[in-house]
């Protein structure tokens, strides 16, 4: 369970957000400048809230009224950004070894298999397509066991092809791991395949939150995302 | 006049005054490179002033402090350290010199690593220590290794503030710079021209190590 | 008297001022001195101090000096080897006497004291070449006690330099002149060096020869000769040039 209830500034935007997720996959769901890379952003501690609280599981990893701010490296969060942003100076097994605490599960050739990155875990960073970075950031995120999984548009800058190849990854993921995901996206195909939970923003607001089903009845022709 | 015992120390000299400028050259290069806090532009000037005051202004406020009757040297002398007329002055004069010049290559080194892959680390569990060690670093390497050729490049060069602390002893604080000089005050051409050419190949050579090594990567310093 | 009145008949009423080169332990005497030789109508004097070295050195790459008054014989031998000494007018001027001092609180009662362990530093002008210093040395080698106190030597550029370092405690003892001494009241004289080992210290003075302006130099290097000048001087703690030491 994942409770976001807090307000954010940034220059003129505010966000505002107050719902609890009940974990599977929650699609943030808006128009560009909506404020959803925002919201990933407060969750992984990378941006301060104003005021309010986040908890994730049945930690709080962020509280004004208590006063507390957990940083980022305390979070246990798996952030992919838009831009992937793998270790240049490293190579992938690596990468993936990074955020690896030790004694946890789970195994690098266990995700390396789901993920099928098992060929590339020598290659160098430079050396991979874009869709193998998609793969290798998402195992480089689980590697280090987090509690939620944030992805920030992880399929915008790739093709349609190679979408409906990796669709599948991150279904796998879900159903393999049960982490939480949070999936910040502006296209409605994602939302409508892969979420269980949306949350539409817009202009920092949050306008709707329903479940997939009750979303794709009453969802209004607001999105300009590309199907 | 030992010209190789003169070369020696004042290339022992540099080392160590490279050695001491190191740790917070590049604490203070991250520092300015990364945080927004008041007197931060106090900090960035005090650090930068030595490589716009006049060396030998630098070396009297080295000498006021550190004199047997200054605040530092005062402290010090009580715990039974002299600093001024000693290696260490030496040593001390070229650090400050060349901290300035290492701070500003090696900020501008930090400053060219994408925040982002520093946000990612710390979310993968990495605390701000080891952020810096496995990530910055790492990828600002190119710019801190010619800062500290630049920062040697200096000490090796320091004149000014050396000799109003440090003076020019034969064979414990003359250094090649000074020694150039002292030999030309006194008439002694000769080992003068030969420590002037001593000087200049290795200070070419720093300089030139220095440059190939920000242009192979792309980063003019 | 007289010798002042005829000076000032003949002095030529040019007002571009003087250049002096002059030995550094001379600053405050000579700055009176041609204040007193203004005021008497003399041509006004810019004086340049430093070690009689450096002074020497500055003449022979052509710096433009018209009287140079050095702190011993061997620097102005420097500008007369470079024939840049108008003939004959080399002259002694003045004499001096070196003296040991040390801080106040110091416990050194003799020059064959700075043996001991609590004398660290001992300034100097470079012995190599500042006059002050190689009186300094000569003395020392004369005594006996170079060879043991050299490892505690600080050369420095000048006698006032190792004045100041005494003063501001970098060094424990120091040999300057005794006129230098009269400046620091509060540092103690140890010894001043007299007898048959101290060294001659006498100050010859001398036109230079592409002085633009000869014969007003030649009649200021004769005017700190005459006794208003001696009276100057000796005020400062100069002493008057005789054979005797």
């Amino acid at each position: 369970m994942i409770a976001l209830a807090f307000t954010l500034k940034q220059g003129d935007f505010e966000l505002t957000i107050d719902v609890r997720l009940e974990g599977g996959v929650t699609s943030v769901f808006g128009p560009s400048g909506a404020g959803k890379t925002t919201v990933l952003d407060a969750v992984a501690g990378l941006r301060r809230p104003a005021a309010g609280s986040i908890t994730v599981g049945n930690r709080v990893v962020f509280s004004s009224a208590e006063q507390v701010d957990l940083p980022p490296h305390r979070r246990h969060v798996g952030y992919v950004p838009q831009d992937v942003a793998l270790f240049p100076h490293m190579n992938v097994r690596r990468n993936m070894l990074y955020g690896r605490r030790p004694g946890q599960r789970p195994d690098l050739p266990v995700v390396a298999r789901i993920l099928e990155v098992e060929s590339l875990l020598d290659r160098g960073v430079g050396e991979l397509s874009g869709g193998q970075r998609q793969r290798v950031a998402l195992a480089r995120a689980l590697m280090s066991s987090p509690e939620v999984l944030l992805l920030d548009e992880p399929l915008a800058a790739v093709d349609v092809e190679l979408r409906r190849r990796i669709l599948p990854y991150l279904s796998r993921v879900r159903d393999e791991f049960g982490t939480p995901i949070i999936y910040v996206t502006h296209d409605r195909a994602e939302v409508a395949e892969f979420a269980d939970e949306v949350v539409v923003l817009e202009a920092g607001r949050v306008v709707q939150h329903a479940s997939r089903a009750e979303w794709r009845d009453t969802s209004g022709p607001m999105s300009q995302g590309a199907s | 006049m030992d010209l190789t015992r003169i070369t020696l120390f004042t290339l022992a000299a540099a080392v160590a005054a490279t050695a001491v400028m190191v740790p917070p050259g590049l604490f203070l290069a991250w520092l300015l490179a990364r945080y927004r806090f008041r007197g931060r532009v106090l900090l960035d000037t005090l650090v930068s002033l030595p490589l716009v005051m006049p060396p030998v202004a630098t070396g009297l406020i080295l000498l006021m402090l550190f004199a047997p009757r200054g605040p530092i040297g005062g402290v010090l002398g009580r715990i039974g350290i002299d600093v001024v007329f000693t290696w260490k002055a030496v040593v001390l004069a070229m650090a400050v010199m060349g901290l300035p010049l290492f701070v500003r290559t090696a900020r501008a080194g930090f400053e060219q690593v994408d925040r982002r892959y520093e946000s990612v680390a710390a979310t993968l569990g990495a605390a701000p220590l080891r952020v810096f060690f496995t990530i910055s670093l790492p990828l600002a390497a190119p710019a801190v290794i010619a800062a500290t050729v630049l920062g040697f490049a200096r000490a090796l060069g320091e004149f000014g503030a050396t000799i109003m602390i440090a003076g020019s002893i034969p064979g414990s604080t003359r250094t090649l710079a000074v020694a150039i000089y002292s030999f030309a005050e006194t008439g002694r051409d000769r080992e003068a021209g030969a420590l002037l050419i001593v000087s200049a190949a290795i200070a070419f050579g720093a300089l030139w190590l220095s440059t190939r090594l920000t242009s192979r990567n792309g980063l003019r310093a | 008297m007289v010798p002042l009145l005829l000076l000032l008949a003949t002095v030529p009423q040019s007002s571009s001022p003087l250049t002096v080169s002059a030995a550094i332990s001379l600053s405050e005497a000579l700055e009176a001195v041609a204040a007193a030789y203004r005021v008497a109508g003399g041509t006004p004097v810019v004086f340049n101090f430093g070690g009689s070295n450096a002074l020497a050195r500055q003449i022979v790459n052509g710096a433009p000096v018209d009287v140079f008054i050095s702190a011993d014989e061997a620097q102005m031998e420097v500008v007369e080897k470079a024939d840049l000494v108008r003939a004959g007018t080399r002259v002694p001027v003045v004499a001096n006497r070196l003296v040991l001092v040390v801080d106040s609180r110091s416990r050194v009662k003799a020059v064959t004291d700075l043996g001991v362990a609590e004398i660290r530093r001992i300034a100097i002008g470079d012995p190599v070449a500042v006059p002050a210093g190689v009186y300094a040395r000569q003395y020392l080698e004369r005594i006996n006690e170079w060879t043991r106190l050299q490892p505690k030597m600080v050369p420095v550029a000048n006698v006032r330099a190792a004045l100041t370092a005494v003063q501001n405690g970098s060094a424990d003892a120091a040999f300057v002149y005794a006129t230098d001494a009269r400046i620091a009241p509060a540092l103690r004289v140890v010894a001043t060096i007299t007898g048959p080992q101290a060294p001659r210290i006498v100050y010859p003075g001398a036109v230079v020869r592409t002085s633009r302006h000869p014969q007003a130099a030649a009649k200021f290097l004769e005017f700190l000769r005459t006794p208003p000048a001696l009276a100057i001087l000796e005020k400062h703690g100069f002493t008057p040039v005789t054979d005797t030491r």
